[in-house]
This record gives structure tokens, C-alpha cells and sequence, in this order.
């Protein structure tokens, strides 16, 4: 299973992420998932959220899930950016790709990543008050 | 100095973590062969406010999660956070 991690500050692309997109003419199923700064958090209006990573290790737990998906799921590439810094509201904080031959697994994957990730990588979010 | 029955850890804190020891990290020591529950104890007992987080704080070695079993080796890199929260 092909695997790439993104921890960056800059902006997620995504129209770039879908250009670089290699699949196998076996696989039927692309599943993307955005995850969007929401302008509220709890009961405040925010206006961004700072995130923050102990980076070594959330690259170390993010090899875990990988090697958990591929064990579960016929999986043939997952690619993954996540932005910490300041994010503001309405940009995106997370992007997931799962390849794979059919739409049930690639949904499974990419939500069992996500159910993990939010578990187990060193990632933490501050709100930013407008 | 520390004597040959201690060893020295360094401890990173995390998140808001970090705003309740006042520091990034600090070194510590303690008897050889201790416990991360231990050093846990420890830690709280030096930085009092990281105490009122001490049933939810995440605990890694290195870079790996590990239990409050987990015997520390001198100079290990213990890391204390509060739940992650990515995505």
C-alpha cells in the first residue's frame, strides 16, 4: 500500500493533491474527506484554530494506522495532509484520500483513519477568538 | 550530581499542558527503575496543577504510548499530554 503523510503550515490544496492523483486501473473507488474549521466552537465565535503537533510522534502513529488499514482493507494508497498553525474558519485542517477497488472499503478505511487519528496522534487544537 | 541509584528523564509537556507546568520541559530525577506511573506521581507532585488532569493525561516514551507499568531507563524522553484533538 502506497502511503504519504503531510504536516504542514501552508494551506491545503486540493485541486494540486487530485492533480498528483495516481491510481491502478483496478481500483474503482477514490474516497476524499475534507475537514473544515468550523466558526464556532462550543458556544464562541471563532475566528481560526491553532494547531499544534508533536510531530515526530504523529507521524510514528500515523505509520501505525497506516499499517492497521492495510492489514484491514485492500487499500492501495492513502495520502494524508494535515495542517496545523493558525487555520482560519472555513479553510481546511485535514485531507484524507483512500484508493481502493470498491466504495465499501474505501469508506471503511478512511473513516476507521479518521476515528484513529482522533484518538491517537499527537495533534491539538486551540481556538482563536475573533 | 545525580547518584548511580538515580537516573535522570526528561519531560515534555504538551498542548495546554505545557501552560500549567509554566515550562516546555524540565529534567528530573528519580530512582532507578521507577515506573511511568512513578514519574507521573513525580511530575504532579512538582508542576500541582497538571494533578487536576491526572486521569486523562496521555503518557509516551520516545515517540509510543505507554502504560503505567513502563520501567524508565535513564535519559528516556517522556512526553504528557491531555487528549489529542486532530482533524
Amino acid at each position: 500500500m502506497k502511503t504519504e503523510l503531510t504536516i504542514t503550515t501552508d494551506p491545503i490544496d486540493e485541486a494540486a493533491l487530485a492533480k498528483r492523483r495516481v491510481m491502478d486501473n483496478g481500483m474503482g473507488a477514490v474516497v476524499c474527506f475534507l475537514g473544515v474549521v468550523r466558526g464556532n466552537e462550543g458556544n464562541e465565535t471563532i475566528a481560526a484554530i491553532e494547531y499544534e503537533a508533536f510531530e515526530p510522534m504523529a507521524r510514528r502513529q500515523f505509520e501505525f494506522l497506516f499499517d492497521a488499514l492495510g492489514q484491514r482493507w485492500p487499500v492501495e494508497a492513502v495520502r494524508v495532509v494535515h495542517r496545523i498553525g493558525t487555520v482560519p474558519v472555513n479553510e481546511p485542517s485535514l485531507w484524507v484520500e483512500v484508493i481502493a477497488p470498491h466504495r465499501a472499503e474505501a469508506f471503511d478505511a478512511c473513516q476507521f483513519l479518521i476515528d484513529e487519528m482522533k484518538q491517537k496522534v499527537p495533534i491539538w487544537k486551540k481556538p482563536i477568538p475573533i | 550530581m545525580v547518584s548511580s541509584e538515580q537516573m535522570t528523564i526528561t519531560v515534555k509537556f504538551w498542548s495546554y499542558f505545557r501552560d500549567y507546568a509554566g515550562c516546555p520541559e524540565a529534567a528530573i530525577e528519580i530512582d532507578n527503575g521507577a515506573t511511568l506511573a512513578k514519574f507521573h506521581e513525580i511530575v504532579c507532585d512538582q508542576f500541582p496543577k497538571l494533578a487536576d488532569a491526572k486521569n486523562s493525561t496521555l503518557k509516551a516514551v520516545g515517540l509510543e504510548y505507554e502504560d503505567d507499568g513502563f520501567v524508565l531507563s535513564d535519559g528516556d524522553e517522556v512526553s504528557f499530554f491531555p487528549p489529542v484533538q486532530g482533524g
